[in-house]
């Protein structure tokens, strides 16, 4: 039992990871608190859901796409909405026109797909494996691996490529970066871009097992908050610290105080490591690795 | 200088003068405008509420609309129970300042982001465990209050006297703090928190303190919200909307003035109304649209770029003169 319960979370966290990833890497290296995180995820499955009902394209493969276009999105956004907002106001002003962008975002969605819920469903959605006289369903599975690879992929785009080291150099410090002649704004840019592609994939994957609508924006906003600021930010290994943690939280809730609360235990928690270890489990960034 | 650097006597008749209308108003224009009116003093009460936090003391409190929530349930689940309005306020308020100084005293160590970030948490939990507390909050169902034995219009009327009262104490209350010791702290925590500690002032006590009377306000116009309302649910009071609604309009009247979100409520307020009666589907996108350009724009707020704008034309008819 106890075994089939950390098993289930620990799936749930791999996608977990993948979502908190994004957010965090906007965050820690752009600077910015993305409030229009979970529209964009929202909006990563609608494309997936338009691929599939048009051309019968699997959501693990239309996820490609969707990176792309919302990658482009992102681009859009931070050169003509972010920037310019940065370079006058504080934070706080940043933070409210992402949440400009999520209306609009919302809105945009409601016009064409409305309001009711969605879902995807798969041929192998009803494959299971059976793994140490557990039910494992393939499905969840396929999300965590398909998860874990996309991560990991990030990893080495950030490690071992030169635009990933200059996105490094330039969180690291900016002026120093631009000593040497990176682009400091327009790496903010990329990154704040990859954010956006990875928050599409997140959706595209997560609309295999879960019926989706606009009104999840809020509630997935929510989650990748505790994520990103359980592990801390800017660091991929933090995401993922942050995302099994909230998976393992989340199925124990689920057991103990009921499935109802999983919002409220989520926040709990990300409130107190917030107060204990502002800096977030980990509480080093990526490139003191 | 109480409302703004080139205040004179035409100021305080020009305020005189919209207060009279105001107080006029309610006899005048039809029902509709009365509660809609009414809203706008409620979002001012609030806008002023934030912008303590905001404007002066340089904190921003993402989830304050928890505080709006934690008065307007309060009250419900007191006035359900027999209690009468006024007890049941004031111990809502003491409900807000324990929660605030519970919260407060760790969160307010934190700067910026994670701030904003940890109120939206205590937001988010709030609201859960008031959803799931069924016995105690009738959960999704929501609250309703006993209603008031008494005509519509005259309903309207009380409900628009009162928050119009809040509006102007939350705008007193205001101009008591800028003009106090109080206010200079704040002040200071706002501009350089290390120096003002090394000063010896105590900027934990104040910046609670801040928060505390933020929280108090934003609080007693939630309890007069639930009873106006007569019904409140979770998604309606604890809803994140409110606290943002509240900071655009301090952004687009101007932070840290006394009018400032005042009238960037009654611009908005208005506004949004008009955009939702006339294109009720692009509602959102539009008000994200008007948000982006405000941003863009004006992002001192209109009061201040008004106030820039005037001084410098004068400037200009002097050096003309000369």
């Amino acid at each position: 039992m106890l075994f089939e319960i950390a098993l289930n979370g620990l799936l749930l966290g791999g996608l977990y990871t993948l979502m908190g990833t994004g957010f965090s890497l906007q965050w820690g290296i752009s600077g910015i608190i993305n409030l229009s995180y979970g529209g964009m995820m929202v909006l990563g499955a609608y494309i997936s859901y338009q691929f599939f009902t048009l051309l019968s394209v699997q959501p693990i493969i239309s996820a490609i796409p969707a990176a792309i276009i919302m990658f482009l999105l992102g681009m859009a956004v931070y050169r003509f909405l972010l920037r310019p907002t940065i370079k006058k106001g504080s934070f706080f002003v940043t933070l409210i026109m992402t949440f400009a962008v999520e209306l609009v975002l919302e809105n945009f969605m409601l016009l064409i797909w409305a309001s009711d819920y969605r879902i995807i469903s798969s041929p192998y959605s009803n494959l299971a494996v059976e793994l140490f006289e557990t039910h494992l369903p393939f499905v969840k599975a396929l999300i965590f691996a398909v998860s874990f690879v996309a991560v990991y992929l990030v990893h080495l785009f950030m490690s071992k490529t030169k635009p990933g080291k200059a996105i490094q150099a330039s969180a690291l410090n900016p002026d120093g970066a631009r000593f040497i002649g990176i682009n400091v704004e327009r790496m903010y840019m990329i990154n704040f871009a990859i954010g956006c592609a990875i928050a599409a994939v997140a959706g595209s994957l997560a609309s295999n097992t879960n019926a989706f609508s606009v009104v999840l924006a809020g509630g997935l906003l929510g989650k990748v908050f505790v994520i990103a600021v359980l592990g801390g930010l800017g660091n991929i290994w933090g995401a993922a610290l942050g995302g099994i943690t909230l998976g393992l939280v989340e199925a124990l809730g689920a057991l103990t105080v009921g499935p109802e609360y999983n919002e409220a235990l989520g926040l709990v928690v990300m409130v107190i490591v917030l107060v204990l270890r502002p800096r977030g489990l980990i509480g080093r960034r990526f490139w003191d690795v | 200088m109480i409302l703004s650097k080139n205040e004179n006597k035409w100021t305080y008749l020009g305020i005189g003068i919209v207060l009279l209308v105001l107080v006029l108003m309610p006899w005048i224009i039809s029902g509709y405008w009365v509660r809609l009116l009414t809203s706008v003093f409620m979002f001012a009460v609030l806008a002023k509420a934030i912008d303590l936090m905001i404007g002066y003391t340089g904190y921003v409190p993402f989830g304050n609309v928890v505080f709006f929530g934690l008065g307007a349930y309060t009250t419900g689940i007191l006035m359900s129970r027999g209690w009468l309005f006024i007890p049941g306020m004031l111990i809502s308020i003491l409900m807000s300042v324990f929660v605030c100084i519970v919260f407060g005293l760790p969160v307010l160590r934190l700067r910026g982001h994670y701030f904003a970030v940890a109120t939206i948490g205590l937001n988010g939990a709030i609201m859960a465990i008031a959803l799931n507390a069924t016995g105690l909050t009738g959960g999704a169902m929501g609250i309703i209050f006993p209603p008031l034995a008494m005509n519509p219009a005259a309903l309207n009327r009380l409900f628009y006297f009162i928050m119009m009262g809040l509006m102007i104490l939350a705008a007193v209350i205001n101009i008591i703090i800028v003009r106090s010791r109080f206010g200079f702290a704040i002040r200071s925590i706002k501009s350089n928190e290390e120096a003002a500690r090394s000063l010896g002032i105590n900027t934990t006590f104040y910046k609670t303190s801040s928060w505390i009377i933020s929280a108090v306000i934003t609080s007693v116009a939630g309890s007069v919200y639930g009873w106006w309302m007569s019904y409140i649910s979770t998604v309606d009071v604890f809803n994140i909307m409110i606290s943002v609604t509240s900071i655009l309009m301090v952004l687009l009247g101007g932070a840290g003035t006394i009018l400032g979100p005042i009238i960037g409520a009654f611009i908005f307020q208005l506004l949004s109304e008009v955009i939702w009666s006339q294109f009720l589907t692009f509602h959102l996108g539009i008000l994200g649209v008007i948000t982006m350009l405000v941003i863009l724009f004006v992002p001192r707020g209109l009061v201040v770029g008004f106030t820039d704008w005037i001084g410098g034309r004068l400037k200009r008819g002097k050096k003309e003169a000369v």
